[in-house]
């Protein structure tokens, strides 16, 4: 079945923690590569004692670990002692990339440094993801969530004007910033192909943040315009934003195409043709009057109804649905989106299915590995130890 | 310096607006050659937003957007509904090796540049689609965009002040996310293409790319059964853990505090190390527990600093802390400054300002803007007589039917 995966030719060696790292790792690991999750032994990856658990506690099996950590190999290993790290090097020889979530210098310091990691493998494409990057005043600061989200600017313009900045859940700046950690280790391993040499790649939540909310900043770098770098709750403008209705509530984003579409939907065509309403700077002008329109319509439709009609109408209306209802959409039953895995602490469980669909070369899920759970299959495969071998490291507490 | 990653790669981006255009503006920063192709009645809309003020003559070569989310590309305007335009839009695939369109996803069909047509003139072509909802399913001719994406992906359920409504994130977050996501799909099948020879269609339906954000609720719903609550700036466990008033203007310090000793770390910056001894605060749970106290405490404290020395102080002792930046905040802070995250770029109609780099730092390779984001139209010559070696004629010919433009239609695509 590896063999099926688009990127079964690859093997990537995780050292990464938490949630930036982990999640551009198990992006990987879906789409077939071979992903080597190295652990403390003991400790292993903190994000495996963020609850919520299963009925019966197992203190392995936090939902956030099992959602990052599907179809990966888990090993243990302490490569800060001198076997330890001996064996992570001769574990390198055998992957294409390394991808690691360290306080910047902290490798440098027990021998695992760039350097040093290309002197046993020049093709090794090395990625360093962080929230504040590799260099500069910031580079070791403490991270956390909330505060990789304020520095990179996303959280300043998120929001009520009259309330204090609103982090927007889950871990947004981390999962920013590892998206982009695949899609740059991707380019590199490509490049290796090219130049015959792997390099270091910098990724960080705060530069990532700064090119995703890139329209915002962009407008402010260019025309020194600071309109929208404030807070504006629930509605950008009446075209963009979020609106009590009936059974909940109602998004809608037209873009001025949508217009005409839009004043169908909401039973208002006189609006088309109406000088107030006319382009979008028009109804910017009178952005009250659209706005008691939308507040109005809102109020007496359902968001089935209103979902059902803009898909008629092609306008882009959409409800705001809970995570049940998201697990329940049709559409996304009917395509697989969500696909169900037993997890053999947790039970049955619901995951996102690929976020990109391939013809050729497969995507698919396996449960994210217990502590150590590979050991003897990667220890022995890749580097000949025995099962002796093996009890001799453990009782040593290498692994 | 060595060459870029993607060096020699040829991307044909019939894409728009942001989430093409980013995901397409990551491969151009990494070396691939862009080709991006508007018409005069179809240009890119983006191109009439966040205009520089004041009467110009060419507007839409001035648009902060446009100008942004299309650097390092070549600009060209084919129109593509007419018979002459769809065969050169053929000609351009049979030299390319990437097709990224993110029409709605019966668009490219009716224009006849199904993925099958594109095979017949270039077999080992990858073609990336990303239509809103995917192109099969009950719902694949609906029509969303970046926030709506988010609200069917559940994101503003579980977003918003705890004692609010469900609340969208500052963006059209969807737009990047997708954009990433077509990114990384097309590198790796590139990568793909290279050990197998295959190329392929591949589908990038933004509702989907947008599961894996909210993919920890997912699985934490299929396992209590229960909605995640909508926590604002508290945390599941850590307090104090939150947004906490400094001087200045709209000024705010994030601050997150878990184990013991970064408790008695705060503590000990805030002057009240006898807090750490506090029943109320003795560990975890109580803190949780008493976190309104303990949120007074703070605020009292960073009140009477500015957002960056409050961070500086906190970050000083081993509490995790940052400023809020705003976004003007941006271009002059210490961290981004010292890493050259921003640099200046020219364009020849729009001036001269300060852009963000690549986020994909390369230490042998590194990205920067080599080319500002095309005028419309702006090479036309390059890509028609350049790269697919069309006569004097044959472009005076193009240009009289209309084929082939120089200044887009006002208010076509607006």
């Amino acid at each position: 079945m590896p063999d099926e995966g688009l990127l079964s030719e690859l093997t990537i060696l995780d050292l990464s923690e938490g949630t930036a790292g982990p999640f551009a790792t198990k992006l990987f690991a879906d789409y077939g590569a071979r992903v080597i999750k190295v652990e403390r032994p003991g400790r292993g990856d903190p994000a495996r004692r963020v609850g919520p658990f299963p009925d019966t506690p197992h203190p392995e099996a936090g939902a956030l670990f099992l959602y990052l950590n599907t179809s990966k190999e888990g090993v243990t290993l302490d490569y800060s002692t001198a076997t330890g790290r001996r064996i992570l090097l001769e574990l390198i020889e055998h992957a294409d990339a390394l991808i690691e979530s360290a306080t910047p210098g902290e490798l440098d310091a027990i021998g695992l440094g760039v350097e040093a990691l290309h002197q046993r493998n020049p093709r090794l494409i090395v990625t360093s993801v962080s929230a504040f990057g590799q260099s500069g005043p910031y580079a070791k600061w403490r991270a956390s969530d909330i505060v990789a989200f304020a520095a990179g600017g996303q959280m300043s313009i998120t929001g009520d004007p009259d309330r204090e900045p609103l982090m927007t859940a889950g871990h947004q700046a981390f999962y920013q910033a590892g998206l982009h950690a695949f899609g740059a280790t991707l380019a590199g391993l490509f490049s290796v192909g090219v130049i015959e040499i792997g390099q270091h790649i910098d990724i960080n939540a705060m530069e990532c943040q700064a090119a995703t909310i890139e329209l915002y900043l962009g407008d402010y770098l260019y025309r020194k315009s600071d309109i929208l770098s404030h807070r504006r709750g629930n509605s950008a403008s009446a075209m963009i934003g979020i609106y009590p209705c009936a059974d909940g509530h109602i998004g809608v984003h037209v873009m001025p195409r949508n217009f005409p579409a839009f004043a169908r939907l909401m039973d208002a065509e006189s609006m088309i043709d109406d000088e107030r309403f006319r382009d979008a700077r028009a109804r910017l002008m009178n952005n009250d009057e659209v706005l008691a329109t939308i507040y109005a319509w809102a109020a007496g439709t359902t968001r089935d109804e209103a979902y059902r009609r803009s898909g008629e109408l092609r306008c882009s209306a959409a409800p705001i649905y809970s995570i049940g209802e998201v697990l329940q959409q049709p559409h996304l039953r009917a395509r697989e989106s969500i696909r169900e895995l037993d997890d053999p602490r947790a039970g049955r469980l619901s995951y996102p299915g690929p976020p990109f669909r391939t013809a050729e070369g497969g995507w698919s899920l396996r449960p994210a590995p217990s502590l150590g759970e590979h050991n003897e299959a990667v220890y022995g495969e890749l580097l000949g130890l025995s099962r002796c071998d093996l009890v001799r490291l453990r009782s040593a507490g290498v692994i | 310096m060595e060459r870029l990653p993607l060096h020699g790669i040829r991307v044909l981006d019939l894409s728009k607006v942001w989430a093409g255009p980013y995901g397409t503006r990551l491969l151009a920063d990494m070396g691939a050659e862009v080709i991006k192709v508007e018409a005069a009645r179809a240009w890119d809309m983006i191109r009439s937003l966040s205009l520089l003020p004041g009467e110009t003559e060419r507007p839409y070569n001035r648009a902060a957007f446009f100008n942004h989310y299309n650097r390092n590309k070549y600009g060209c305007a084919i129109d593509f509904s007419k018979p002459q335009g769809r065969d050169l839009a053929l000609r351009l695939v049979a030299i390319s090796d990437v097709v990224v369109e993110n029409y709605r996803s019966d668009v490219l069909a009716g224009l006849g540049l199904t993925y099958e047509a594109m095979r017949e003139v270039n077999p080992d072509i990858i073609l990336v689609s990303m239509p809103s909802h995917g192109l099969s399913g009950p719902e694949a001719h609906y029509v969303a965009y970046g926030t709506n994406i988010e609200q069917l992906a559940g994101l503003p359920s579980v977003s918003g002040y705890p004692d609010g409504p469900p609340h969208k994130s500052a963006t059209s977050y969807g737009d990047p996310m997708a954009g990433a996501t077509a990114a990384a799909a097309t590198i790796a099948a590139l990568l793909y293409r290279r050990n197998t020879g295959l190329g392929q269609h591949v589908e990038v339906a933004q509702w989907e790319a947008f599961l894996p954000l909210v993919g920890e609720f997912l699985v934490e719903h299929s396992m209590t059964g229960q909605e995640p609550p909508r926590r604002g700036d508290r945390h599941s466990s850590m307090a104090p853990h939150g947004v906490y008033l400094c001087q200045g203007d709209d000024s705010w310090v994030a601050i997150a505090v878990g184990a013991d000793d970064e408790f008695a770390a705060l503590c000990h910056v805030l002057g009240r190390p006898e807090l750490a001894q506090d029943d109320r605060f003795e560990d975890v749970v109580s803190r949780h527990r008493h976190q309104d106290e303990l949120n007074e405490i703070v605020s009292t404290w960073t009140q009477e600093h500015s957002h960056r020395d409050a961070a500086k102080q906190l970050q000083a002792a081993g509490v995790a802390a940052s400023p809020v930046l705003r976004l003007p905040e941006l271009p002059e802070d210490p961290h981004l400054t010292e890493r050259g995250f921003f640099e200046e770029v020219t364009h020849r109609e729009a001036g001269t300002w300060l852009i963000d780099r690549p986020a994909w730092r390369f230490d042998l390779t590194p990205a920067h803007t080599r080319l500002p984001a095309p005028c419309f139209a702006e090479h036309n010559d390059f890509v028609l007589r350049g790269l697919l070696g069309l006569s004097d004629e044959e472009m005076v010919e193009l240009e009289r039917e209309g084929v082939v433009s120089s200044e887009p239609v006002p208010g076509q695509d607006e």
